[in-house]
């Protein structure tokens, strides 16, 4: 076995130690969310969330838009003392009946938008483009992370306005009311974090 | 005090507010707004051209024109999902149906789909409604009002009527009905109908029948009350042409209580098409066509033995905002049928402008109508020809003409609101008739 052969070993095996670590963290952990660090800006993992399903699966595959509006917001000191803005975003989905893939397009900016994606890569993108600034939250403070998904109603209209695609404050005031009883939702919420323990 | 006017004056007085009210709502007609282009690019399928729209069980339906024309509008465009989405509540609307959703399918070629909507009817439902409303100056009104109820697949209704049109005689009443509207397949359904009438007679009908006039083709003679029962089941064949098949049990009271009561027990078949046809954006064709026979036979314990026959073809074309429409009807009755059978013509909707009293005021066992309408907009005019006659005589043809105002008015869903005025055509004073109502 020559050096090289013996570091690349020591290298997978190292790899493999952290991955077992990772899972064991993912495991040991009842969250189902993972915050992130990406420049100044901090955006969330949740891998066991699968939102593109059900009826709203059944919707897209028959070649429907379905909207889904989300919201992500940080805690601070303690697990409900929400500080700041929340992250707010409308993102529409739809299925290429040829294609049999997703795109999806961020409403707040129109030319942000994703095709040719498979279900696990478009609700990834979501999440991915759904971001709350790093820059006011508190360094020494322990920090929550709380997820909020639903489907849009179509009576739910969220008003456009010109210099983007939709009213912000008109879908904060959407999502502040509780979903209708038919609306699928999904809450989610992470561990204690620091921000200075962020994974870039 | 008795007024009359001239025809041309009627005609003028009668012109003036027609043409005001075209002018006046003719303006309204406005093009849907189809484009909404941030809306239409969120659905990746919107770069896929329509190759088809279709509704599923179209045949258990009856859309309007303007929602059919707005389905074709969107054949042959790149998807407009809103646009799809607001011809989905459009059909709701119409079809009062629970929800109205819609699949895109793939089409024939990769850049093409095919749109389908989905009906799904409410499980339970309750509906009132008036359908056939009229009033006509010399027959007095006819109006028929009616409840619906639907229970899954089981439809019920309970309807209350005056006709004083469509007979010789006026007839006031209760039809009920019930029907299953999927036996098994959605190609079977199977109905149950009551009808409990009490009839009237004009003076000309009563000494039309004491004179014994038509006395050898006619079955009974004036009856104050009639029944019927009548069980049936239709099956499509091959869309859109259906045939019913079933019996009529009619039991007819004599005017006077101390003579038996009569019936009339028949077998009743009908045949039935109806077909639309979108040609361009801007035509559309229809075709109505019916064979209805009802044989009394003594077979079925009935008092009076005779066939009916009647075949009644309709066929409308639609060009942009000019409409033609022929109607042909004809009928022949072999045997000696009761006067509820017999063939009239000078009604709402044949020979209008003639009085049916004058023409016969029992009808006739011999009939044939032919009528051409053509409309601009909202504006109707129209030309009747058409006999009535008993077998052994000469039909005498008679004509008219008329002109009035119909649908497009936007008031009632399907338009078929008609108030017009009508010249029989003959010699020596004419004078005419108004006719005002709507879905007959």
């Amino acid at each position: 076995m020559t050096v090289a052969t013996k570091r690349s070993l020591a290298a997978q095996v190292f790899l493999q130690a952290l991955l077992c670590l990772e899972l064991l963290g993912l495991s040991a952990s009842s969250e189902d969310l993972f915050a992130r660090r990406f420049a100044d800006q901090i955006h969330v993992l949740a891998p066991r969330l699968h939102f593109l399903t059900g009826k709203s699966l059944e919707r897209l595959k028959d070649g429907a838009t379905v909207p889904f509006d989300f919201q992500l917001s940080i805690a601070a000191g303690f697990k409900n003392n929400f500080i700041g803005h929340p992250a707010v975003e409308r993102f529409s989905v739809s299925y290429d009946v040829w294609e049999e893939k997703f795109r999806v397009v961020r409403l707040r900016d129109f030319r942000k938008s994703a095709a040719g994606l498979s279900a696990l890569a478009a609700e990834s993108w979501c999440l991915e483009n759904l971001l709350v600034p790093a820059a006011g939250l508190p360094a020494d403070k322990e920090l929550w992370a709380r997820l909020d998904i639903r489907t849009a109603e179509p009576r739910d209209p969220v008003p456009s306005t010109a210099d983007s695609g939709i009213s912000i404050p008109a879908l904060i005031q959407l999502l502040s009311r509780p979903p209708h009883p038919q609306q699928d939702h999904w809450t989610l919420e992470s561990a204690a974090f620091h921000l200075a323990d962020l994974r870039q | 005090m008795e007024i009359q006017l001239h025809p041309l004056v009627a005609m003028k007085l009668v012109l003036i507010p027609l043409l005001a009210a075209s002018a006046l709502f003719g303006q309204g007609v406005e093009p849907a707004n189809d484009t909404q282009e941030q809306a239409t690019d969120l659905n990746i399928n919107s770069r896929y051209t329509v190759e088809s729209v279709d509704l599923n069980n179209q045949h258990h339906y009856r859309l309007s024109t303007s929602i059919l024309n707005e389905m074709h509008r969107l054949i042959g465009a790149r998807l407009n999902d809103d646009a799809v989405k607001r011809l989905a509540g459009k059909i709701r609307g119409e079809l009062r149906a629970h929800e109205v959703t819609f699949k895109l399918l793939r089409g024939g070629n990769p850049n093409s789909i095919k749109v389908l909507f989905e009906v799904e009817t409410a499980q339970s439902n309750f509906d009132l409604s008036i359908p056939k409303f009229a009033y006509n100056s010399r027959e007095g009104g006819t109006g028929v009002g009616q409840a619906t109820a639907r229970i899954g697949e089981n439809a019920f209704s309970l309807a209350g009527l005056s006709d004083g049109d469509s007979l010789a005689e006026r007839y006031t009443g209760i039809q009920a009905k019930y029907e299953r509207l999927s036996l098994g397949s959605d190609r079977v359904s199977m109905g149950f109908e009551f009808d409990a009438y009490h009839e009237q007679y004009t003076g000309a009908t009563l000494s039309a029948l004491a004179s014994g006039v038509d006395a050898s083709s006619l079955g009974a003679g004036a009856y104050r009350s009639r029944l019927n029962f009548e069980p049936s089941a239709t099956f499509v064949l091959a869309a859109p042409l259906t045939l019913t098949i079933g019996f009529s049990f009619e039991q007819l009271q004599p005017q006077l209580s101390a003579a038996p009561s009569e019936s009339a027990n028949a077998l009743i078949t009908t045949l039935r098409y109806h077909q639309r046809w979108i040609d361009s954006d801007d035509t559309n064709q229809e075709l109505d066509a019916g064979y209805y026979l009802r044989a009394a036979t003594r077979s079925l314990g009935s008092d009076l033995a005779y066939t009916r026959h009647a075949v009644n073809v309709r066929y409308a074309l639609v060009h942009d905002h000019q409409t033609i429409e022929i109607a042909l009807v004809a009928g022949l009755i072999y045997g000696r049928a009761p006067l509820f059978e017999r063939f009239v013509l000078g009604d709402n909707t044949t020979l209008r402008g003639w009085d049916k009293y004058d023409i016969d005021p029992l009808g006739g066992n011999r009939m044939v109508h032919g009528s051409v309408t053509y409309g601009y907009r909202i504006v109707r005019v129209f030309y009747d020809t058409g006999a009535v006659w008993d077998q052994g005589t000469t039909p005498e043809a008679r004509h008219s003409v008329g002109v009035g105002v119909s649908s497009g008015l936007g008031l009632f869903q399907k338009g078929a609101v008609l108030l017009a005025v009508a010249f029989p055509i003959r010699q020596g004073r004419a004078e005419p008739v108004f006719i005002a109502g709507m879905n007959f």
